[in-house]
């Protein structure tokens, strides 16, 4: 945990005059489950869309692997090794599994690989591979949050941005997404994860940051983040016997 | 199907190709060089509206430009004769109408959905306009391509073996294009293009691409059909029901899909032409009605209808 | 200076009748979410329409302009209720873009058979005269033409904004499902929705006859005008189509006068592109909202 992947500083996103987020810097270090949580309307979404470049930045700078990012087109970035899983699955709906997962073997970072290969890792790890045949259009939910998760990791990314993996699943489907998260990471890729449910984060993550109406507001172990004052004040608002167990 | 089959049948389509004008009198070789015409512009227009999504109403204007290059260059450098004299010409017109293609591609492929479909439409229009009105373009007064047909062969037989061969290429390259890293780019573009683009996939490069590649493929078959028609004005070429039509076939047959084209023109054509050959006036309206029907009572077309059942219609538009 | 002030009036008066001629395309992109391909088809026929009442029964076309409106309001309203209806419930969008692109057709071949391939005008007694302005030239028919259309373009305006049918549809066009729920009848505001627009389209073809000639094949031009008018001045308002249509016939103007006449189509054309390129909102916005 000593090369940093991918750092911020002083990242500024204004739109039209209003301030998103407010002067965040932050290092993501290689190898680490990393969490970013806030209140609704915080910005952690808009922080992710900074990152993959589906906005261009107010001012600030991000590097990723050494590389400032500046206005690098998306898929450039996701070829350099920067994936993103989106909050609202996002799947082709009338390709089949197999193939959705296929498009990310077969473009993302390039190198050496062997796309049925690394498809069919990427179904492995997420365990939806009994499900390869059937149409995305066709899944529920939770099959659909995983298939966003191996669609991601097939394009071989050494960063991983997963927005709110846990949304809408039952406490079984959370159980097995934590698993795959840990999965992901023991292959090698670095994970920084928005999420809402608590104990999911405080289960998974090495380190959380934590950031409030745009702005950053504490970094640390999930013990230190939970038992952080100015955290308890803003973000929860409740002391921390109170935090929800779980949220749907 | 598996592989064996599908080349079986292959094998028997092309010999069936290969031997039909020798079964069968002039009238049904002309359909069926129309056939072989109409399916291609199908293929064709397939690449981009079928695997990548985009629907362009306007995909006349490669006829018209294929066709009028041809013969441009015809008047230029004098025309030969026999069927040699035709390559460069045809060569040409397909290259210029990926081109012009490709110069109105980095505006027209920013825009999205029914924007593009209109904006194609518009452009149609305004070439055919032009070349029609400006008068070095001769549309106004009509073109001539001298008869590469070689002496003692009857015209309809030339014509005829030529677009069986332009299809069976234009098939080639569409079952290559939907095989290929290229095909699985066009499809993601077609799903979602932001997401595809989160993949790594350079969406900008491969739509250019695929627009490109489905012109120089309607440029080559219009360039062709200048020389079969011999003499043509502005709107024998620049035909507006020909960009309806190409989706028609797609739309019917199943758009995406390698053979769906194919079908469409086919079942379009024995209507038009066999059943109603007759009716000449009401084509338009027949090939419009046609659409409406299609997309009202199968909107995946055959190769992908699931036959509605009663009580399985999909739930849109709320309540009655 | 005269010239260029001439051109200018001109194109002004040019514009009034696109602004109408398009202001019903551009109430059904705006409320339905449809791009209505078969609108041109509604202005043509309106065209006919006054001509044959000018023929057989020596009714002024802008008299007919009343008869007409009510015909094409019925032809809007069942085309809304039928084939437009089913086609939304049941394709993608770009697939009942095809199915207004097929009626089109059928249509334009049906206004063919019936009236023939030929160019037609309608010719009133006031066709040939002109009214001098100190330097300036100005063809009576134009000035009616333009006057006729404004008269009509602010009664729409009125009826948005002083009926009821006119607020039951501006929620429709910003919130249908609130709007279903909070009672309204959506189906019915669809289909008025056509019948208004299909009528104001009937109504500037009837203008249309008397200012320029027109064929059942010049239906894709005035389909395109209503198109570019749109882009230009933004969806779904009188207003906005007015400002479009002033621009799309100032850009006519000024292209057949200094440029010449067959680069108008283009000219328009190549600003309707730079326009979706750079605002793609139109001038005016969208007063409904910018999601469509």
């Amino acid at each position: 945990m000593s090369e940093i992947l991918l750092s911020g500083r002083g990242v500024t996103k204004k739109f039209r005059g209003l301030t998103a987020i407010d002067d965040v810097s932050f290092d993501i270090p290689h190898g680490a489950i990393y969490g970013l949580i806030g209140p609704n309307g915080a910005g952690k979404s808009t922080l992710f869309n900074l990152i993959t470049g589906y906005h261009p930045l107010t001012s600030g700078s991000i590097t990723f692997r050494g590389k400032v990012l500046g206005n690098m087109p998306i898929y450039r970035r996701n070829q350099l090794g920067l994936a993103r899983a989106f909050q609202i699955a996002k799947p082709f709906p009338a390709l089949t599994l197999a193939e959705n997962v296929r498009v990310g073997a077969m473009f993302g970072r390039p190198g050496d690989k062997n796309v049925e290969r690394t498809t069919q890792e990427a179904l492995d790890v997420t365990g939806i591979a009994h499900l390869a045949q059937r149409r995305a259009g066709e899944l529920t939910v939770g099959d659909l949050r995983k298939l966003e998760i191996a669609r991601a990791v097939a394009t071989r990314p050494v960063l991983l941005l997963a927005d709110e993996p846990c949304a809408g699943l039952n406490p079984t489907e959370t159980e097995e997404m934590v698993r795959c998260l840990r999965a992901v990471r023991d292959a090698g890729t670095t994970v920084w994860l928005v999420e809402h449910d608590m104990k999911a984060v405080t289960n998974i993550c090495d380190r959380i940051i934590v950031i409030d109406a745009g702005k950053k507001l504490a970094e640390g172990t999930p013990h230190e983040v939970v038992n952080n004052k100015e955290v308890i004040a803003a973000y929860l608002g409740t002391p921390a016997a109170d935090l929800p167990a779980h949220t749907p | 199907m598996n592989r064996l089959v599908i080349l079986l049948l292959t094998a028997v389509a092309a010999v069936l190709v290969a031997v039909l004008p020798m079964l069968v009198g002039p009238y049904y070789i002309r359909v069926l060089q129309i056939f072989f015409f109409s399916a291609g512009l199908g293929v064709a227009w397939n690449i981009l509206g079928g695997y990548a999504g985009y629907w362009s109403f306007g995909h006349t204007v490669s006829i018209g430009i294929g066709a009028f290059t041809a013969a441009w260059l015809g008047m230029i450098f004098g025309a030969g004769s026999g069927p040699w004299s035709m390559v460069l010409p045809v060569i040409a017109g397909a290259l210029l109408s990926g081109l012009f293609a490709l110069v109105i591609a980095y505006p027209l492929l920013r825009l999205r959905g029914t924007y593009f479909a209109i904006a194609m439409l518009g452009v149609s229009q305004v070439v055919a306009e032009l070349v029609n009105n400006v008068s070095i373009f001769q549309g106004g007064i009509g073109v001539f391509l001298p008869s590469p047909v070689p002496s003692g062969m009857p015209v309809e037989r030339f014509y005829y073996y030529i677009f069986a061969v332009v299809l069976s290429l234009l098939l080639l390259i569409s079952w290559w294009v939907k095989r290929s890293r290229f095909g699985y780019a066009l499809l993601a573009i077609r799903e979602d293009e932001d997401t595809a683009m989160m993949l790594g996939v350079p969406t900008e490069r491969y739509k250019m691409a695929a627009f490109v590649l489905s012109a120089v493929m309607v440029g080559l078959l219009g360039a062709i059909y200048g020389y079969s028609l011999g003499y043509f004005t502005t709107y024998s070429v620049f035909r507006l029901d020909w960009s309806l039509n190409m989706i028609v076939f797609c739309l019917i047959g199943g758009i995406g899909t390698l053979m769906g084209p194919v079908i469409g023109a086919a079942l379009i054509l024995f209507l038009t032409q066999v059943l109603l050959g007759g009716f000449l006036d009401l084509h338009l309206m027949i090939t419009g009605a046609l659409v409406v029907a299609v997309i009202l009572i199968m909107p995946g077309g055959i190769l992908r209808t699931r036959w509605r059942l009663p009580g399985r219609k999909p739930a849109r538009g709320g309540a009655e | 200076m005269t010239l260029f002030l001439q051109t200018t009036l001109n194109g002004l008066m040019l514009g009034g009748i696109y602004a109408l001629a398009a202001v019903g395309f551009s109430l059904i992109f705006g409320v339905i979410g449809i791009v209505n391909l078969t609108h041109g088809v509604f202005v043509i026929a309106g065209a006919y329409l006054a001509l044959l009442f000018y023929t057989e029964l020596g009714l002024d076309p802008l008299l007919s302009m009343l008869p007409v409106g009510a015909l094409l309001f019925a032809v809007g309203w069942v085309y809304q209720r039928t084939i437009i209806d089913w086609a939304i419930s049941r394709a993608s969008v770009e697939a009942s873009l095809v199915v207004t692109f097929g009626m089109a057709m059928i249509l334009r071949n049906l206004l063919q058979l019936w009236f023939g391939p030929d160019v037609q005008t309608i010719t009133p007694f006031y066709s040939f005269f002109s009214i001098s302005l100190g330097p300036f030239r100005v063809d009576m028919v134009r000035l009616v033409a333009l006057g006729s259309s404004m008269v009509l373009l602010l009664g729409l305006t009125l009826l948005l904004a002083r009926t009821h049918f006119g607020r039951a549809m501006r929620a429709v066009a910003q919130q249908p499902l609130a709007a279903a729920l909070s009672g309204l009848n959506v189906k019915r505001i669809h289909a008025m929705t056509f019948g208004v627009s299909a009528a104001l389209a009937g109504a500037s073809g009837a203008i249309i006859g008397i200012v320029q000639p027109f064929s059942a094949a010049s239906e894709v031009a005035w389909t395109l005008n209503a198109f570019m008018v749109v882009v230009l001045g933004g969806v779904g308002s009188p207003a906005g189509a007015l400002v479009g249509g002033l621009l799309l016939g100032l850009i006519n103007s000024y292209t057949a006068q200094y440029f010449g006449p067959a680069l108008t189509q283009a000219a328009m054309f190549l600003v309707l592109v730079l326009m979706l390129l750079l605002r793609p909102t139109g001038l005016l916005g969208n007063p409904y909202g910018e999601s469509r």
